[in-house]
């Protein structure tokens, strides 16, 4: 399994060694720390046939969705952000374009439940979340049982969810994959014990003696991880919590662009493109005044 | 069990009024509906409760609550957040100003298995459509030829809506008043409310009370006792019951005391604009399409320091 070898690489090689058409697919943060730079690079290395399975997702699920790489969302809501829609899923889902893009619905509390039953290595795991709704309905792979007990409780068992790699963007990490997560987890410790390969992408690698000072920040350890890249700016348009706030303006013009089929594939010529590259075009003096935002709300936690 | 902490140890300052603002208790004159909706549901709030709260309106009021009447308030929010209290408008559930005073870091696991052991006792929700037993959808919208797997418009999800109307104390729904929103048949049931009538959550076993208000830009909702079935509570100023009765599909109770909504204060006001400077959420005007980015992170970050600096004053 994953021993302690150094594990770092390049983003290129890491989603070409680690992504193959087809994969399922789950990735980190939600509406912050995010892994955007790895989804524009699956984006970038026309990945195909892609069936993501995850919790919410936001603006690198419906990029990746308006550029054809996705086939199957399993998850609990999709849109890019508060003020748009996720108008390539709608594309996608309502129309066919550029293809169809099957659902599979489950709440917010039922993502996370078959995240640990695929952690915990067992086939489901109860709740009462969903009950008596469409959810339970429609989604075949959640059933209705009764508690084995006696109790005549109804549950619904939420089957386990193994994707074949887990893609989770970090504050910092060391080579070995110990990866230090400041501010919420979300699913992300989950997801990496779930998934057969994990990359973690990451501000900045640290040294190991940097972990060691604060090891109860070690959400991911070393044995769940197989490839580290160190990604600066690699949750851009989105925060990352105690690095810099995130870009409104900048996905705000995401939501704008993506309105039309058309319009959405000069997005992509213009923002597909190698992350340093993409941080040349964002400018630095934005991602300066970007640190600095989130500097004046949480300085000083990192 | 209960949200009673006190973590900024003064004993919960009532007499908040820093915002220079004159006769800060005194009616609004000049507020939008939206404003209106955000203001009821954060009154929905008692002081020193849970509130479960998610992103958007929901979170706007939960936020505005706690910087007016309900300061000891717990802000609880699904990617792992407990206990913050941000400085302004939240764009995203994983939002960094929600690490802003915030008391708890954890993770979407434990913040939703602590909502179905019954912990919190306020969550607000957002929905697209609503039936008259208050069941919500935000999933899909089909049409007449349309199915869940080819629908007519293809809504988020669930998100947290669906787990927060089964398990936490009461929920508060907010939405638009749109057409064909109050329909007589849900296309799609994501949040349960009293699913099809009295004693349906109860054989489920849902540990929630289940929806007890409905906000909308027109009027306040309640659900009756016995029946379970929505009725008008009341108006917002300006709105007829007839109006909000031509907006609903079924044929809607009224209360006998049906009354009008009461107005914002002008502190409510003036705390939901400094909140949300560049109207990203009630959205009344375009401003939030048309700033630049300079603009947009020099506002941001001045309104932010205003209110870093009304909680560092108490």
């Amino acid at each position: 399994m994953s021993d302690t070898h150094d594990k770092t690489q390049t983003l290129q090689t890491a989603i070409s060694d680690h992504v193959p058409d087809g994969a399922s697919i789950a990735f980190g943060g939600m509406g912050g720390r995010d892994p955007e730079a790895a989804a524009r690079e699956i984006i970038r290395q026309e990945k195909t046939g892609l069936r993501v399975v995850d919790d919410a997702r936001t603006t690198l699920f419906d990029a990746m969705v308006g550029a054809g790489c996705v086939d199957e969302y399993v998850g609990s809501w999709v849109g890019t952000s508060l003020i748009s829609q996720g108008h390539n899923v709608r594309r996608a889902v309502e129309e066919g374009v550029p293809k169809d893009l099957t659902m599979q619905d489950v709440s917010n509390f039922g993502s996370s439940l078959m995240f640990f039953a695929g952690a915990m290595n067992v086939p489901f795991v109860p709740t009462r979340s969903m009950l008596g709704t469409d959810i339970a309905e429609h989604n075949d792979d959640i059933e209705v049982i009764d508690d084995p007990f006696g109790s005549g409780e109804p549950l619904a068992a939420v089957p386990a969810a193994t994707p074949d790699v887990a893609i989770i963007h970090v504050q910092q990490a060391d080579r070995y994959g110990n990866a230090h997560i400041y501010g919420n987890t979300v699913n992300d410790h989950l997801k990496v014990r779930a998934a057969d390969t994990t990359i973690i992408t990451c501000e900045e690698v640290v040294p190991s003696e940097t972990i060691a000072e604060s090891p109860e920040l070690t959400k991911i350890p070393f044995y769940t991880v197989d490839s580290v890249v160190e990604v600066p700016f690699g949750s851009h348009p989105w925060h990352c919590y105690g690095h810099y706030y995130a870009d409104l303006p900048f996905y705000r013009e995401y939501g704008l662009r993506s309105q039309d089929y058309e319009e959405f594939q000069d997005w992509l010529d213009e923002w597909i493109v190698p992350h340093e590259e993409y941080l040349e075009n964002v400018g630095a003096d934005r991602l300066a005044r970007l640190e600095e935002l989130e500097q004046t709300i949480n300085g000083g936690k990192i | 069990m209960t949200g009673e902490t006190d973590p900024e140890g003064d004993g919960g300052a009532t007499d908040r009024s820093p915002l220079d603002v004159a006769n800060p208790d005194e009616p609004a004159d000049d507020y939008s509906l939206t404003e209106l909706l955000a203001v009821t549901a954060a009154r929905e709030i008692d002081d020193g409760e849970m509130a479960f709260i998610g992103v958007g309106m929901s979170l706007i009021s939960g936020v505005l609550a706690k910087y007016t009447h309900a300061p000891r308030c717990q802000l609880v929010t699904e990617s792992g957040y407990v206990g913050s209290r941000p400085p302004g408008v939240v764009q995203s559930i994983s939002d960094s100003v929600l690490g802003v005073d915030s008391l708890v870091a954890t993770d979407q696991m434990q913040i939703f298995v602590d909502n179905q052991r019954g912990l919190f006792d306020v969550g607000i929700i957002g929905a697209g459509q609503i039936d008259k037993y208050g069941n919500t959808n935000s999933t899909v919208v089909t049409g007449a030829e349309g199915t869940y797997e080819n629908p007519k418009v293809r809504l988020p999800g669930s998100g947290g809506s669906n787990d927060i109307m089964t398990s936490c104390g009461r929920t508060i729904v907010m939405m638009r008043q749109r057409a064909r929103a109050f329909t007589s048949e849900l296309d799609y049931v994501t949040a349960p409310g009293y699913l099809d009538g009295p004693g349906a959550r109860e054989e489920l076993g849902f540990p929630g009370g289940g929806p007890e208000t409905v906000i909308t830009d027109m009027a306040v909702f309640g659900f009756d006792e016995e029946t379970k079935e929505m009725y008008l509570r009341s108006t917002h100023p300006g709105i007829e019951v007839e109006e909000v009765r031509e907006m609903v599909q079924w044929d809607l109770n009224v209360a006998d005391d049906v009354g009008t909504t009461p107005v914002p204060t002008r502190r409510e006001v003036a705390m939901l604009r400094t909140i949300d400077p560049t109207d990203t959420v009630l959205r009344d005007t375009d401003r939030i399409y048309e700033i630049e980015f300079d603009e947009w992170a020099d506002t941001m970050e001045r309104n932010w320091k205003r209110l870093m600096q009304m909680e560092d004053d108490e």
